[in-house]
């Protein structure tokens, strides 16, 4: 079942007055349940289609459709919206709030949603419990390693059952033993909660894991496997 | 948790936010001192004009106020003073004789308003008997005594136990006379006063000027002063449209106008005060902004809307102001009490002073509607100061702000 699709998306970003083409027209369509990894040389454009896709940029041209809809005719307020209940999104540098502890970091995507205090704390509690890191409740980032920092934050990013999870360099600045459980463990959530991640990444163990594996290159979409 | 992550946001950088709300402590510990020492200082003019001479209500026969002419006098008081002693809210009054003339010494004369007193009530009305500085009070109704200022003594070149001439028209236009020995010197906050007012017994100024058993005033001092325009408005009905029976308001319009010109003198410096602490805010809520363009691209991405951003920001304004008025409010009233309380001595510009009626040692006084003005205006002040730093963070894309180094 179609979840995500894009028409010929293009990206051209100004740098220094100079345009440069990050995408060259994008056709793509990205199922419900894939474990995709958009993979690629440095530059060939996997963040920036990671963002539009993700509604976190806007197209030059072309269109992205999520669930039939096309994403760019929405509001800020609407894109604000599909962000918080349908989409989750786990960054390489981490992003947690750095005031909150792990659990207030999980907790917050459910308060926005307006999901009372005690129903909130509760979830929260649990999916820490299943994810093995209950014991980094209370703790805030600066006092949590890289690994446990990435792992509140996928917990943080599946907290409100969304649809599709973007994954930009996850284990990036991670050690391979550290990725590599991370990566079960958005796994397992891929299988056991039919949520679809879509990654970019250019490290190995990353793609080893691909359901569906997406090559870029200069800003096309060179291999789909 | 929008208010708990608001209220961490402020302690990241606790050195900024100390600075920040130590300058909105200042502005307001500022602002209580300032209002606290112009109001005790309009206050105590005012005060001074009511119990000097004026009180809190005055009765007259009608256009004796604008026009104090000798035979504008109450001819039937005991009728008067009937319905003000049976007035509620009335606790004291004395009856008055007031005529403009002329005092004289051996070396020096002086244009004086004279003042006919029934010493014994003139006590409780005015404070003329508790000014004295030399010799005594007037002791009796009647008797050749008067009691002059010192800087009227100074003019004459009289002093205690001297003999002066006072003079004045009589209802019939003849000149009134009589010789009245000094029995004592007052001085007053008022230089305007002293220079110009003298008293005698009410016998004594009836007889000299004619007008026995008749008087010119009745001056009322009321249970609290708020509500000397109550009693004038009640006396006046009574009494009907012979007399006129005048609260200080009215019988002080400038000073009352003063009073007004001050409250609304006191929004604008409070102003001026939020003026610079909304830019003291700007610059704090813009660099709290900036350091955070990154997390504020992520709670972007994580479905956070604008007006929750817009909110938090706010917010995290709103906790600094309302931080920095709660302890300006502590420190300012506190200092007010502590230090000022028994007055600020401003005896070296005691001469200017007290041309304006007001003594060398002000006594702070602080008003409800200052209070009121810094509880609303302070931590509004910085809501609007937050204002163009929070649009500014919700005006950041997601993906930029991410991307934020």
């Amino acid at each position: 079942m179609e979840i995500i699709k894009c028409e010929n998306l293009q990206k051209i970003y100004q740098d220094n007055g100079v345009p440069v083409h990050a995408l060259k027209g994008i056709n793509l369509t990205i199922n419900k349940g894939e474990f995709t990894v958009i993979a690629g040389p440095s530059g060939s454009g996997k963040t920036t289609l990671l963002n539009l896709l993700g509604a976190l940029d806007k197209p030059t041209e072309g269109t992205v459709y999520f669930n039939g809809e096309v994403l760019y005719k929405k509001k800020r307020r609407e894109l604000s919206r599909l962000r918080l209940e349908n989409f989750g999104f786990v960054f390489q540098a981490y992003n947690l709030i750095p005031v909150l502890t792990a659990l207030e970091n999980i907790e917050f995507s459910m308060m926005l949603l307006g999901i009372p205090e005690k129903e909130r704390r509760e979830k929260a509690i649990t999916l820490m419990e299943e994810l093995g890191i209950a014991e980094l409740a209370n703790k805030r980032p600066n006092e949590m390693s890289g690994g446990q920092q990435q792992r509140v934050a996928v917990v943080r990013a599946i907290v409100n059952d969304p649809d599709v999870v973007f994954a930009d360099e996850p284990t990036a600045n991670l050690d391979s033993k550290t990725g590599d459980n991370l990566l079960n463990l958005m796994q397992e959530m891929n299988e056991k909660k039919q949520i679809t991640f879509i990654f970019s990444s250019h490290d190995k163990q990353v793609m080893e894991r691909a359901k569906r594996l997406l090559i870029l290159k200069d800003g096309l979409l060179e291999k789909d496997n | 948790m929008l208010l708990r992550l608001a209220w961490r946001n402020i302690w990241r950088n606790k050195r900024r936010s100390l600075i920040v709300i130590g300058s909105v402590i200042v502005g307001v510990i500022a602002t209580i001192l300032m209002d606290a020492l112009q109001n005790g200082m309009i206050h105590q003019m005012l005060f001074n004009q009511i119990n000097l001479n004026v009180s809190n209500v005055q009765v007259h026969k009608k256009g004796f106020k604008d026009k104090k002419d000798i035979n504008n006098f109450i001819s039937k008081p005991a009728k008067v003073e009937t319905i003000i002693k049976n007035q509620p809210h009335v606790k004291f009054y004395s009856k008055r004789v007031i005529t403009f003339g002329l005092l004289s010494s051996t070396d020096n004369s002086s244009g004086v308003y004279i003042y006919g007193i029934n010493p014994s009530q003139e006590k409780s009305v005015s404070i003329i008997s508790k000014s004295i500085v030399k010799g005594k009070y007037l002791d009796a109704s009647d008797g050749r005594e008067i009691v002059l200022s010192k800087a009227l003594a100074k003019k004459l070149n009289v002093t205690i136990g001297d003999k002066v001439v006072g003079m004045a028209n009589t209802p019939s236009g003849s000149i009134g006379s009589d010789v009245f020995r000094v029995v004592g010197i007052f001085k007053t906050a008022s230089s305007e006063f002293d220079k110009t007012t003298v008293f005698i017994p009410i016998v004594s100024a009836q007889q000299m000027l004619n007008i026995p058993g008749k008087i010119h005033e009745f001056a009322i001092i009321t249970d609290k002063y708020e509500n000397a325009d109550i009693v004038s408005k009640a006396l006046q009905k009574k009494l009907g449209k012979k007399y006129e029976a005048l609260s200080y308001n009215e019988i002080l319009p400038l000073l009352v106008l003063q009073m007004d010109l001050y409250k609304q003198l006191l929004i604008i410096v409070n102003l001026i005060i939020a003026l610079a602490l909304i830019f003291g805010i700007i610059n704090a809520m813009l660099m709290a902004v900036y350091e955070r363009i990154r997390e504020i691209g992520v709670l972007m991405a994580v479905g956070m809307k604008n007006s929750k951003i817009f909110s938090m920001i706010l917010i995290e304004a709103l906790i600094i102001g309302v931080l920095g008025t709660i302890f300006g409010i502590i420190f300012g009233y506190g200092i007010n009490a502590l230090l000022l309380s028994g007055g600020i001595d401003l005896r070296w510009f005691a001469e200017s002073l007290s041309s304006f009626g007001v003594g060398a040692i002000i006594y702070p006084k602080i008003s409800l509607e200052n209070f009121i003005q810094i509880i609303t205006i302070i931590p509004l002040v910085s809501v609007v100061g937050a204002m163009y730093p929070a649009l500014k963070a919700i005006r950041l894309e997601p993906v930029s702000a991410i991307r934020y180094v």
